[in-house]
C-alpha cells in the first residue's frame, strides 16, 4: 500500500515541478515589449485543455491506485484498534482467543492485515506513516483499513486527528514479526504485559 | 436579464445532479440497495446511480443544444455566457460523476 | 429589464438606449460644499459612532482586520516558538491548544473575511459610479457585529478561556462532555456574531453591483473586480448559512442537551463535519475571488494594456462559484466514506483547478500582451504567482484520494493551505494595498521600504512553509506541541521557526510602510497609475459623497483621468445636493438604464444599538442566563422596528430631475426598491439555512448509527390537528398579504387584510406552541425529536417575523403612509409571508414523511 502511494507521489511531484517551471518561464518571458497574442491560446489552450489533460491523467492515476489498495473480502487477518483519550487498545485474533494489548500492535510481515478502527469518546485517527494512509476512529462507526508490512521490524504509530490535551502523546508501537512467528509472538507479548 | 438566469442554468443542472447522485449513493449504501438485484447482475444501487448520471447529462446536453441552436442575436457575453455555463455544467457532470462507472460503490 | 438585442457595439447600444442630455457645468467647489454637508460624518467621536458611509466603514473594516492579522500573526509566532525544539516547554498543552485554535479562527473569520468585505465596501461604489452602498446602516451594523464578536474572542483569550478544540471545532471533542467550560461556547457564539457581518456585507454588495452601476455600465462590461465580488457575495449568501446552522445546533446541544451530534442518542459527529466543510471549502474561494479581482484590475494597468479574455474570466468565476460547493468532502477523505463517494469529490476537487488555471493563464497572457512595469504592486503579483501556483499544485495532489490518506492532518496540509491563502490572498492584498493607498491616503509612498518588506516576506514565507511539506511527508501530524521521539523533525521545525520570524519582520515593515505613507508621504497626484476605472477619477483622498455627479454613458468610454473634471463640475447625472438628503441612482440589472432615485438614510447610532442588543444576547448565553435571553430578542425586535420606521420618514416623494428633461421617480413610488432586492438576497441565505436543516434531518435519518428512533408520541390525531391549524393560518396570512398588495396597486388602500395577516400569524404561533408543549416528544431524548424541535422553532420564528411585517404594514396603512403609488412594507411582507408558509409546509411534509417511512 505504501509503495503504491509513494509511486503516485513521485509522479505528481514530477508533474507539479514541470508545471511550476512552465509558469515561471512564461512569466519571465512576459517581461519585454508588447506582443501580439491570441487570447484563446491562453484561456482555452493552456487554461482549459492543458489543465484538463493533466487533471484527467491525475484522476485516472488516483482512482487506479485507490481501487488497488481497498480492503477486499479475502479473509485477511482482522485486528481491532480501539481509540480513547489518550491511548489505543489493539485486539488481535490469537490462537486461544482474542489478545488485547495496550499501545502495541503486532502484525505478521508480508500478509495483508485489516485494522477495524473504532473510538470510545472523541474522534481519533489511526496512522502508521511507514505503512500507508490513515483512517479516522469515529464514535459509532467501525472503519476498515488494509495494511501490509513488507519486512519484520519496529514501527511507530500516531494519532493524526486532534483529540484534546493528550493528542501529541497518543502514540503506539507496531511490531512486525515474521509471518511464521505471528500467533506465538502474541502469546509472549500478552504474558509480558 | 434572462441571459443571466440562463447562464446559471448549466452549473445548476450539475449541482442538482451531483447532489442527487451523492444522496442516492449515500442512501443506497446505508439501506443496502447494492444487494437488491434488478436485472441480472445489475443492482438497484448501480441502476439508480447510472440513471441519475445519464439523466443529468441529458438535461445538460439538451440545454446546450438549445442554446447553440438559438439564433445569435445578442452581442458578446450576453450570448456567450449562457453557452459557457452550459458547457461548464455538462463538462462538470461528465467529469465529477465519472466514478459511477469506475469506482467501487460501497 | 430586457437587454438590447441586435448586433451593435456596446457603445452604439448605449448611445441609442441612453441618449441622456448632459447637465450644464457648475462651480465644482459649490457642489462639493453642498454635497459634503449632506453626506459627511457627524463631527468628533460621536461622528465615528453614527457613521454609515462606505469609505469610512470600508477603511475601518480593513484597519480592524489588519489589527486582527497582527494578533493572529503573534499567535503563529508563539506556535513556531513552541515547535522550534522537540520538547518545547514554552507553552503548556492547554494554552498551546487555545493558541493554535485562535490563530486559525482569527485569520479566517476576523482577518480574511472582514478584509475582503472591507475592500468590497470601500471600492465598489467608487468603481461602479455610485455614491454609497445600497444599505449604509447595514454596513455599520455589520462592522459593529464584527468588532463586538472579535472582542469577545479576544477577551476569552486574555482570560485563558479561549476556544481550544481547533478552528474546525469537531464534535464530540467540542461537545459538553469533552469540552466543559465556556471555551467552545465562545467560539460558537462569537463566530456566529461575526458572521452576521458577512451576511450584511454579502446582501448589500450583491444589490449594489446589480442595481447601482452607473447608467450605461452594462453587466457585461463592468470592471472585472465587480464580477469577482458578485461571485463572492453570492457564495457568501449560500456558504455561510450551513456553518451558522451547525453552530446553532451545537450551541443548543451544549446549552440545552438536545442531541444532534451525540451518537448514543441518534446524532452523528459527521453531521458537524459535513455542515462545517459545506461552508469551509467554499470559504477558500470566497477568500480567493476578491484577491483575484484585485489582480485582474491591477495586472493590465501595470502592463499598460487591457485584460486578456474578459469573457473567459467571467465564465471561470461562474464555474468557481458553483464547483467550489462540490468539494467539501475532500476534508473528510479519512472518515471512512466509500471509495465511489470519495472519487466524486476527488474529481470535483481536481476540476476546480481548471477555472483557476484559466485565470492564471489569462493574467500571464495579459502580461505578454502588454509591457510589464516592475513597480511595487508587480513585485507582490510575482510573489503571488510563485506561491499560489505551488499551493494550487499541492492542492491537486491532496485531491487525489490515496495521497490524501497519507498527507491528511500532517504538516504537508499546513504548508499547502498557507501557500494557497498567503499566496492567493495575502500577496494580492499587499499588491492591492500598494495600488490603492494613494486613493485612501492621498499620498505617494516612501521609496524602497515596500520592496524590502516584500523580499523579507517572500523569503521568510518560503523558508517557513516550503520545508513543512517535507516535515509532513516525514510523518509530523498537525496540532502537536511536543515531539520528543522524532529527532528527524528537529532541524526542519527549527528552520521553519527561524524563517517564520523573518516573515513576521517583513509584515511589520509592511505595516510601517503603510503608516509612514499615510502620515508623511508626499501628496499624490490624481490618478497616479493612469487607470481606466472610475475610482481613479475621484479627488484624493476621496470625498464623503464619492461622486459630485453620477457618471453617465458620456463618461464611461473615457479614461478615468479625462472624466474627473466633468464629473466634479456636475456634468453627469443627479448633480450636487439641491435637496438636503442622500440621493443616488438605481439602474436596471442588465443594461443599467436609470430606473429611480433612491433616498438613503443619514448618519445613525441605530446600527450600534442593534449590534449591542445582539451582543447582550450573546453575553447572556455565554453567562448561562438563558431565561433572560428573550429580553435581548425583544430589544432587537423593537430596534429593528425603529430601523424600518426610519426609512418611512423620508420626506418629499416628488420625481427628481436627474438630467435635463429626464425625471425619475423616487423609491417610494417603485415596487422593486433596493430594499426589496436586499430582502430577496436575505431570503436566499435563509433558504440555504433551511435547506441545510433539511439535509441534517435526511442525513441523520438515513446514515446515523443510532436509528431508527424510539416510537414517537407525536403521531397522534391531536398533533396532526395543530399542524393543520398552523399551516392553514400561515396560508391565510399569505393570501392576506397578496390581497393587501393587489388592492394597494388597484387603488383600494385598506388596513383589513394586514390586520387579518397579523391574526393569521398569531394563530400559527399559538398552534405551534400548543404542538410543542402538548404533543411533541422530549427533544433531549433523541436527535429526531431535537430536530423536530428545531423545525418547530424555525416555523415559529418565521411566523413571528411575518407577523411583525404585517403589523408594520398595518401601522403604515393606518397612518396613511401607504398610498396608491406607494406600497410601503407590503411587498416585503408578502415575500416573507410566502417564505414562512412554504418552509412550514416543507418542514411538516418532512416530519410526516419520516413517520410514514419510519
Amino acid at each position: 500500500m505504501a509503495r503504491e502511494i509513494a509511486w503516485l507521489w513521485w509522479a505528481m511531484l514530477g508533474g507539479a515541478t514541470a508545471l511550476t517551471a512552465l509558469v515561471l518561464v512564461l512569466l519571465a518571458m512576459a517581461f519585454g515589449p508588447p506582443r501580439a497574442v491570441r487570447p484563446r491560446r491562453w484561456t482555452h489552450g493552456l487554461g482549459l485543455w492543458l489543465s484538463m489533460a493533466v487533471l484527467g491523467t491525475t484522476l485516472a492515476g488516483g482512482l487506479w491506485v485507490g481501487e488497488r489498495i481497498l480492503p477486499r473480502d479475502d479473509g485477511a487477518i482482522e485486528v481491532r484498534a480501539h481509540a480513547r483519550q489518550w491511548h489505543w487498545e489493539f485486539t488481535h485474533p490469537g490462537p486461544e482467543g482474542p489478545v488485547t494489548i495496550r499501545d502495541e500492535l503486532t502484525i505478521p510481515a508480508g500478509m495483508p492485515v485489516d485494522i477495524l478502527i473504532t473510538a470510545e469518546d472523541v474522534i481519533h485517527s489511526f496512522w502508521v506513516p511507514q505503512l500507508g494512509g490513515k483512517t479516522d476512529a469515529i464514535p459509532g462507526r467501525t472503519n476498515r483499513l488494509r495494511l501490509t508490512a513488507d519486512a519484520p521490524g519496529r514501527l511507530r504509530g500516531i494519532c493524526a486527528e486532534f483529540c484534546g490535551l493528550g493528542h501529541a502523546g497518543m502514540r503506539f508501537d507496531v511490531r512486525v514479526v515474521p509471518a511464521a512467528d505471528w500467533p506465538a509472538a502474541l502469546i509472549a507479548e500478552e504474558a509480558s504485559e | 436579464m434572462r441571459w443571466l438566469g440562463l447562464s446559471l442554468a448549466g452549473p445548476a443542472i450539475w449541482a442538482a445532479g451531483f447532489t442527487l447522485v451523492y444522496a442516492l449513493h449515500g442512501a443506497g449504501c446505508a439501506q443496502g440497495w447494492t444487494d437488491i438485484a434488478v436485472a441480472g447482475a445489475v443492482s438497484l444501487h448501480a441502476l439508480l446511480l447510472w440513471s441519475a448520471w445519464l439523466a443529468t447529462l441529458a438535461a445538460g446536453g439538451l440545454l446546450l443544444a438549445r442554446l447553440l441552436a438559438a439564433a445569435p442575436k445578442a452581442p458578446g457575453l450576453v450570448r456567450a455566457l449562457p453557452r459557457a455555463g452550459a458547457w461548464i455544467g455538462l463538462g462538470a457532470t461528465a467529469f465529477t460523476l465519472l466514478p459511477v462507472a469506475l469506482a467501487t460503490s460501497c | 429589464m430586457t437587454d438590447a438585442t441586435a448586433d451593435r457595439t456596446p457603445a452604439e447600444a448605449r448611445a441609442e438606449t441612453l441618449a441622456i442630455p448632459a447637465n450644464p457645468p457648475q462651480r465644482a467647489l459649490a457642489l462639493h460644499r453642498a454635497l459634503d454637508r449632506v453626506w459627511r460624518n457627524d463631527r468628533g467621536w460621536w461622528g465615528q459612532v453614527t457613521a454609515v458611509n462606505h469609505t469610512t466603514l470600508g477603511l475601518r473594516f480593513m484597519g480592524t482586520a489588519l489589527v486582527f492579522f497582527a494578533i493572529g500573526g503573534v499567535l503563529a509566532m508563539l506556535v513556531r516558538t513552541q515547535l522550534a525544539t522537540p520538547g518545547g516547554a514554552f507553552l503548556d498543552t492547554e494554552l498551546y491548544n487555545q493558541i493554535f485554535t485562535m490563530h486559525g479562527s482569527i485569520m479566517m473569520f476576523l482577518f480574511a473575511i472582514p478584509m475582503l468585505e472591507g475592500l468590497g465596501i470601500y471600492l465598489l461604489p467608487k468603481m461602479l459610479g455610485t455614491r454609497d452602498l445600497a444599505f449604509p446602516r447595514l454596513t455599520a451594523l455589520g462592522y459593529w457585529c464584527y468588532l463586538f464578536g472579535g472582542l469577545i474572542l479576544l477577551a476569552a483569550l486574555l482570560f485563558g478561556v479561549a476556544p481550544r478544540d481547533g478552528w474546525f471545532m469537531y464534535t464530540p471533542l467540542s461537545g459538553a462532555t469533552h469540552s466543559p467550560g465556556i471555551n467552545a461556547d465562545v467560539w460558537l457564539l462569537g463566530i456566529t456574531f461575526v458572521e452576521i457581518s458577512a451576511l450584511c456585507a454579502a446582501v448589500e454588495i450583491t444589490v449594489t453591483i446589480l442595481r447601482q452601476r452607473a447608467p450605461g455600465m452594462r453587466l457585461t462590461e463592468m470592471p472585472l473586480f465587480a464580477w469577482y465580488m458578485l461571485g463572492t457575495s453570492a457564495m457568501m449568501l449560500v456558504g455561510f448559512p450551513p456553518l451558522i446552522l451547525a453552530s446553532v445546533l451545537l450551541e443548543i446541544e451544549r446549552a440545552f442537551d438536545w442531541p444532534f451530534f451525540e451518537v448514543a442518542r441518534g446524532g452523528d459527529p459527521l453531521l458537524w463535519q459535513h455542515l462545517f466543510w459545506l461552508f469551509g471549502h467554499p470559504e477558500v474561494y470566497i477568500i480567493f475571488l476578491p484577491a483575484a479581482g484585485a489582480l485582474s484590475t491591477i495586472i493590465p494597468v501595470m502592463c499598460r494594456t487591457e485584460i486578456l479574455g474578459y469573457g473567459a474570466i467571467v465564465a471561470a468565476i461562474l464555474a468557481l462559484v458553483f464547483l467550489s460547493f462540490g468539494l467539501w468532502v475532500h476534508h473528510m477523505f479519512t472518515v471512512g466514506i466509500p471509495h465511489m463517494a470519495l472519487a466524486f469529490f476527488s474529481a470535483a476537487s481536481l476540476l476546480v483547478a481548471v477555472p483557476t488555471a484559466v485565470q492564471v493563464f489569462a493574467w500571464i497572457g495579459t502580461m505578454w500582451k502588454g509591457r510589464p512595469e516592475l513597480h511595487l504592486p508587480m513585485y507582490h503579483i510575482l510573489g503571488f504567482f510563485l506561491t499560489f501556483v505551488m499551493g494550487g499544485l499541492t492542492g491537486v495532489m491532496l485531491a487525489v484520494v490515496p495521497f490524501n490518506w497519507q498527507a491528511h492532518d500532517t504538516a504537508f496540509v499546513t504548508a499547502h493551505l498557507h501557500y494557497v491563502l498567503i499566496g492567493g490572498f495575502v500577496f494580492p492584498m499587499m499588491a492591492a494595498a500598494a495600488w490603492w493607498m494613494p486613493l485612501v491616503s492621498g499620498r505617494a509612498r516612501i521609496r524602497s521600504l515596500g520592496e524590502a518588506a516584500f523580499w523579507l516576506i517572500l523569503v521568510g514565507f518560503h523558508g517557513t512553509f516550503f520545508l513543512m511539506h517535507l516535515t509532513g511527508l516525514l510523518g509530523m501530524p498537525r496540532r502537536i506541541d511536543v515531539y520528543p521521539d522524532n529527532p528527524e523533525w528537529i532541524w526542519l521545525n527549527l528552520t521553519s521557526s527561524v524563517f517564520g520570524f523573518v516573515m513576521t519582520i517583513g509584515f511589520a515593515l509592511f505595516a510601517l510602510d503603510l503608516v509612514l505613507q499615510a502620515v508623511m508621504g508626499q501628496r499624490s497626484r490624481r490618478d497616479p497609475w493612469r487607470a481606466p476605472t472610475l475610482d481613479w477619477s475621484l479627488a484624493l483622498p476621496t470625498p464623503s459623497y464619492t461622486f459630485a455627479s453620477i457618471p453617465g454613458p458620456r463618461q464611461l468610454d473615457r479614461p478615468a483621468g479625462a472624466v474627473a473634471l466633468p464629473l466634479a463640475r456636475g456634468e453627469g447625472l443627479l448633480p450636487g445636493a439641491p435637496r438636503p438628503r442622500r440621493e443616488l441612482l438605481v439602474t436596471t440589472v442588465g443594461d443599467a438604464r436609470p430606473d429611480h432615485v433612491a433616498l438613503l438614510p443619514g448618519n445613525s447610532a441605530l446600527p450600534l444599538a442593534v449590534a449591542a442588543a445582539i451582543g447582550s444576547f450573546v453575553l447572556l448565553m455565554l453567562a448561562g442566563f438563558y431565561a433572560l435571553t428573550p429580553l435581548s430578542l425583544v430589544l432587537v425586535a423593537v430596534l429593528v422596528w425603529c430601523w424600518g420606521r426610519g426609512l418611512v420618514r423620508q420626506g418629499d416623494a416628488a420625481p427628481v430631475e436627474v438630467a435635463p428633461g429626464l425625471s425619475l421617480p423616487v423609491q417610494t413610488a417603485r415596487r422593486r426598491t433596493l430594499g426589496w432586492s436586499g430582502n430577496l438576497c436575505l431570503l436566499l441565505a435563509n433558504g440555504t439555512f433551511f435547506a441545510s436543516l433539511i439535509f441534517g434531518v435526511g442525513f441523520l435519518s438515513l446514515v446515523a448509527p443510532g436509528w431508527p428512533a424510539p416510537p414517537a408520541r407525536a403521531a397522534d390525531a391531536g398533533a396532526a390537528g395543530w399542524v393543520v391549524v398552523a399551516l392553514l393560518a400561515l396560508l391565510v396570512a399569505a393570501i392576506c398579504a397578496r390581497l393587501a398588495d393587489a388592492r394597494q396597486r388597484n387603488g383600494h388602500v385598506s388596513g383589513r387584510p394586514a390586520l387579518a395577516g397579523v391574526a393569521g400569524n398569531a394563530v400559527a404561533l399559538v398552534a405551534i406552541a400548543a404542538l410543542a408543549l402538548l404533543h411533541m416528544d422530549d427533544p433531549t431524548q433523541h436527535a429526531r425529536d431535537a430536530l423536530r424541535g428545531v423545525l418547530a422553532g424555525y416555523a415559529a420564528l418565521h411566523a413571528l417575523t411575518a407577523g411583525g411585517l404585517a403589523a408594520f404594514a398595518w401601522q403604515q396603512l393606518r397612518r396613511g403612509e401607504i398610498a396608491t403609488r406607494h406600497g410601503g412594507a407590503l411587498p416585503t411582507w408578502r415575500l416573507w409571508q410566502d417564505f414562512a408558509a412554504a418552509t412550514a409546509l416543507i418542514g411538516a411534509a418532512l416530519v410526516i414523511g419520516q413517520e410514514a417511512l419510519g
